[in-house]
């Protein structure tokens, strides 16, 4: 991509994010939620290809809808209550409208449907942005309203997101798919504790941000996409392997990774809060997920495919791996005992 | 049901006879002669003339549409148990570790009518095609007379063209549905050609419809000698092209998704053709290293 237009498009991105993240107006986490929007667009559609080019179209649609009800819900609220202070949303239409429009944003079931294929139609750097950067200003917005929004339709949609993130990823073969039903999956984690704690969402969003760029930057330097190369790669890079691996068991939530404290932290909130049954509906289905994360750890190390020789040896790889992958992956995986620290610095 | 066929026909011969009242623009289609007219009123040479309206060609039957729904319930039920056992109704282990599949095979005259054909009669051309089954039922036999002459509509240039293409799968409920070829990087077809070069063509079918004339083409060139050929084309080697015009800005093609294969005869000879196909298979050839066989439209791409 021309370097001009990448830094444009890298500025705007910075831009319109810092814009939403410290607006208390309306209509400016509006002008930032734009921004975000029409700056990712000539990322996604950058290859030309026909998929990517679907994917960006798919990717517009569903953000300029969403960003058109935030407004409306924003001009509900000001007509009724003279209010555009993010955080004085209380008239129950707006919030009504403010929780579908924050849930077509961030890929909340029933509104998930563009984000598999969004994903898989751009390139891993991409969906990196779009998993990780472009979920942070919703979920700024989200933060501010918590307290006026209804509880019973964001737990709903909290547990529906986790059941279909790990159900419909179960048959994926695209890794992409994976890490996109992934991401829902961990949204819903994310959105279950919003009300009750509001704090712990962000942790979680922290945490799920960096094994998501772990394991979309590993993913990138082995240019891994599909299963099969995956399954593949241990003979090119078997260190990288074998921390994707530990990234993929973190982002599972098994302990005593990094990815169990968020999951850990959560139940303890809601049990607190007299939630057992939300509790456990949702570590239970958290299991499905476990169920392909483990299977995407076991045929990525423990498995033997069927290659010729000239495969197993392969004297270089094209991408050169940076100090980030390794910093990143340290911290995916022994971040856990470092917990008590964690909660008081955030 | 009846009671709508009765209704619908008593409007339509009412509106025949007073054509001028308020209401005609809204129900206009259902008074005109032709339904073309919905659509445009220039008919290809090859099309035939659309005597009765649509809706008058359906079946109202309410017993077939309970039979209807009874399959689409059933099939909807082996899409769940599937999907139950993994991608593509196989276990995982079996979807990582293939290496080779058959994709169609003509053994039944269900197996050819899994498959369709056309020529340039649509627009008025004079080719004929026909498939059926060959010797044993052991193959497929397209076969047809190829003729070139264009047909005098003022506007083509061109013609001579034959085709065969699968039908494009199809889940439940008419519900879209696609092919992962994802694991495999060639394509692998036992044919037996009369020596005329044939075009293999890939649709994949976008989403959107601005995509919907983009296809992957290549060529199969067949011998012609009383041997079966077996021709291996690797995916690598398609090109892109939209509407037989062939792109610019090419890129590999995305095999997650891909909805049919077809093969056409357009070799501008006029003459009979022959193809007998035995299977259409798919190979996960190892010693095919290559990514993309043309140079992308990128002039810097990044390494």
């Amino acid at each position: 991509m021309n370097p001009h237009a990448k830094l444009i498009s890298a500025l705007s991105l910075i831009a319109g994010t810092s814009i939403t993240i410290s607006s208390n107006h309306w209509m400016m986490a509006w002008t930032g939620l734009e921004i975000n929007t029409l700056a990712i667009i000539p990322l996604i559609s950058k290859s030309h290809h026909p998929r990517a080019i679907e994917a960006s179209i798919k990717y517009f649609l569903v953000q300029a809808a969403a960003s058109s009800l935030i407004l409306f819900s924003s001009m509900v609220n000001a007509w009724f209550t003279g209010q555009w202070d993010i955080t004085q949303l209380t008239h129950p239409t707006s919030c009504l409208l403010l929780t579908m429009a924050i849930a077509m944003k961030l890929g909340l079931v029933p509104f998930h449907f563009w984000f598999p294929e969004v994903l898989q139609g751009s390139s891993l750097i991409t969906a990196l942005l779009l998993s990780t950067m472009m979920k942070f200003p919703p979920i700024t917005i989200l933060l501010l309203t918590s307290h006026s929004l209804s509880p019973t339709l964001l737990t709903s949609m909290a547990i529906a997101s986790a059941a279909l993130g790990g159900w419909m990823g179960l048959n994926q073969t695209q890794i992409r798919k994976i890490l996109a039903f992934s991401s829902i999956s961990h949204l819903g984690w994310m959105a279950i504790i919003i009300i009750y704690d509001p704090k712990l969402t962000l942790v979680t969003f922290y945490l799920y941000s960096m094994m998501t760029t772990t394991i979309f930057l590993t993913l990138n330097a082995t240019k891994i996409t599909k299963m099969t190369t995956m399954m593949t790669s241990w003979t090119k890079t078997p260190m990288l392997n074998a921390t994707l691996m530990l990234t993929l068991l973190s982002l599972a939530g098994l302990p005593p990774l990094t990815g169990f404290l968020p999951k850990w932290l959560i139940i303890h909130e809601l049990t607190k809060q007299e939630m057992t049954a939300a509790a456990t509906i949702i570590t239970m289905l958290s299991l499905l997920g476990l169920f392909f994360y483990l299977r995407l750890a076991y045929y990525a190390t423990i498995t033997l495919p069927p290659n010729s020789t000239n495969h197993m040896k392969q004297w270089h790889i094209n991408k050169p791996t940076g100090i980030s992958i390794a910093i990143l992956t340290s911290m995916s995986a022994l971040l856990l005992p470092l917990s008590p620290m964690i909660l008081t610095t955030i | 049901m009846a009671l709508t066929v009765t209704l619908l026909n008593s409007v339509y011969l009412r509106g025949r006879r007073c054509r001028h009242k308020i209401l005609h623009p809204l129900l206009g289609p259902l008074f005109s002669d032709s339904v073309s007219k919905l659509y445009s009123s220039y008919r290809r040479p090859g099309s035939q003339p659309e005597t009765k309206p649509s809706w008058q060609s359906i079946d109202f039957s309410f017993k077939k549409g309970i039979d209807v729904l009874k399959t689409q319930l059933s099939m909807l039920k082996k899409e769940t148990k599937d999907y139950l056992v993994g991608p593509g109704g196989k276990p995982f282990n079996h979807y990582l570790l293939e290496q080779t599949r058959v994709l169609w095979e003509f053994r039944s005259q269900e197996d050819l009518n899994k498959w369709v054909i056309s020529s340039d009669v649509e627009i008025g051309g004079k080719s004929e095609v026909y498939l059926k089954l060959g010797r044993n039922n052991q193959a497929a036999l397209l076969y047809g007379n190829l003729n070139t002459e264009v047909p005098r509509d003022g506007e083509t240039k061109y013609s001579g063209y034959c085709s065969m293409r699968a039908k494009l799968p199809v889940g439940s409920f008419a519900r879209k549905k696609y092919y992962d070829w994802s694991n495999f990087n060639s394509l692998y077809l036992r044919v037996r050609g009369d020596g005329r070069p044939w075009m293999v063509n890939i649709y994949t079918d976008p989403y959107f419809s601005h995509q919907k004339d983009d296809l992957y083409n290549y060529f199969m060139f067949t011998r012609g000698g009383p041997y079966w050929e077996e021709i291996k084309i690797p995916f690598s080697k398609f090109f892109l092209s939209s509407r037989g015009r062939v792109q610019d800005d090419q890129h590999p093609i995305w095999l997650d998704k891909v909805s049919t294969l077809g093969f056409t005869i357009g070799d501008k000879v006029d003459g009979p053709f022959q193809l007998e196909i035995d299977f259409i298979g798919l190979l996960n050839d190892r010693a095919h290293t290559e990514e993309f066989a043309y140079e992308m439209y990128e002039k810097n791409p990044p390494a």
